[in-house]
């Protein structure tokens, strides 16, 4: 039953770098972060996480202190990841689960592949964008050329990620395939109009994970990393309109 | 039109759900949410509110049902936060004022921009509202737990 003060911290930093790169908010992974030590039997736990990076140290009973900090580069957006690092802490507080078993489900989490591959989830971005076109009362062409914009939008992603692309590159560059796509449409078929086809475009570019977690940062207090990401979700924001801006301007 | 626009919105938030990565299971909860979310708006604008409020009270209740399902689900309130807002966000607005924009149209420009900007911060404000409020009650209830062990 003796776990050691290295062992400690080397789960409580995994499960924070875990949920850092898949966006959870920071209250929340510094709470994970210090029930999972104590659970594990560390008298005092501090944890300080900001968006780049997890810091912890924890001491044990006899007095000694370990100190970590792990750097978080690429960061996706996997909610069930979360949910899953989530359940993981309840179920190690509860005693239901001990170490061994703790760690392994972790790294297994870590580096499994959840979610959805290409074809769904262009097909979820496509939806997404034939659905917004819909709600601003588009004909059903218009619909179907936003459900196609939306799903390169996607396919965009895809390519960016490979490349271990800039931040805000892929907003910025399905911004204007999507402006793109609507100008064409408008070209080719005059009576239709390009707005509904670019506003469904850009739907699945709004950041709303970095927009919702900057709102519940501030309120938890964490005010680094509420302006960081509010000002990550505005520079998403301005990187779209960017691109879609460009195209419209090379048209009139 | 009403239902084949309220089918659409279903649809929206469970595909942000899967672009997000959600648990799987919750998908249904996740388009439920949107759908009350958007049908608030809806009936709001209907009854002549203006667009600002209306995105305001639909986003106060994402916020509010957003975090009633998180603690019966067990789950993190983003979870259920995030597919619920995105229909609510004003795509159109922000695609009119950067054609007023381009076209030279500065004046319209600026007015349909605040106008964006503003129904923005009023999505924002209504989750910050909600969520501040489940705050403020889970800290309530921490609060007088400790004080009953002290008194046992």
């Amino acid at each position: 039953m003796a776990i050691s003060l290295e062992q400690m911290v080397s789960l409580a930093a995994l499960a924070g770098e875990v949920m850092l790169k898949n966006g959870a908010e920071t209250y929340r992974i510094e709470e994970t972060m210090d029930h999972m030590a104590k659970a594990c039997g560390a008298s005092t736990v501090e944890s300080f996480v900001i968006p780049t990076g997890v810091f912890l140290t924890v001491s044990d009973e006899v007095g000694h202190t370990l100190t970590v900090m792990r750097r978080v580069r690429d960061r996706t957006i996997n909610l069930d990841r979360i949910s899953k690092v989530n359940e993981l802490s309840r179920s190690l507080v509860a005693q239901r689960m001990g170490y061994e078993d703790a760690k392994g489900i972790l790294t297994s989490i870590s580096k499994e592949r959840t979610g959805f591959s290409l074809l769904p989830s262009m097909l979820a971005s496509g939806i997404i964008g034939g659905g917004t076109a819909v709600l601003q009362n588009a004909l059903f062409f218009e619909t179907l050329a936003a459900f196609a914009a939306a799903m390169i939008v996607r396919y965009i992603a895809h390519i960016v990620s490979k490349l271990h692309g800039v931040q805000f590159s892929f907003e910025f560059l399905g911004g204007m395939a999507v402006a793109f796509c609507g100008v064409l449409l408008h070209s080719i078929w005059p009576h239709l109009r390009p707005d509904a086809v670019i506003i469904g475009g850009i739907m699945p570019l709004v950041p709303g994970v970095a927009i919702t977690n900057a709102i519940r940062d501030v309120i938890a207090g964490d005010l680094l990393s509420g302006m960081s990401r509010g000002l990550e979700a505005a520079l998403t924001a301005a990187a779209v309109a960017m691109g879609v801006v460009i195209i419209l301007a090379l048209k009139v | 039109m009403l239902m084949v626009k309220i089918i659409a919105v279903l649809l929206i938030s469970a595909s942000v759900g899967i672009l997000y990565r959600i648990p799987r299971k919750l998908l249904l909860y996740v388009s439920f949410v949107g759908m009350v979310a958007w049908l608030i708006m809806y009936i709001t604008m209907r009854l002549g509110g203006n667009g600002i409020l209306a995105d305001f009270l639909a986003s106060v209740a994402v916020g509010v049902i957003a975090e009633i399902l998180a603690r019966i689900l067990r789950k993190p309130a983003t979870i259920f936060i995030i597919p619920g807002f995105i229909p609510l966000v004003p795509g159109g607005d922000a695609y009119m004022t950067m054609l007023y924009m381009v076209e030279g149209n500065y004046v319209d420009g600026v007015a349909k921009g605040m106008q964006t900007i503003l129904t923005a911060g009023a999505i924002a404000f209504g989750i910050f509202v909600s969520s501040t409020i489940f705050r403020l009650i889970k800290n309530y209830n921490l609060e007088s737990c400790s004080t009953d062990v002290r008194k046992s």
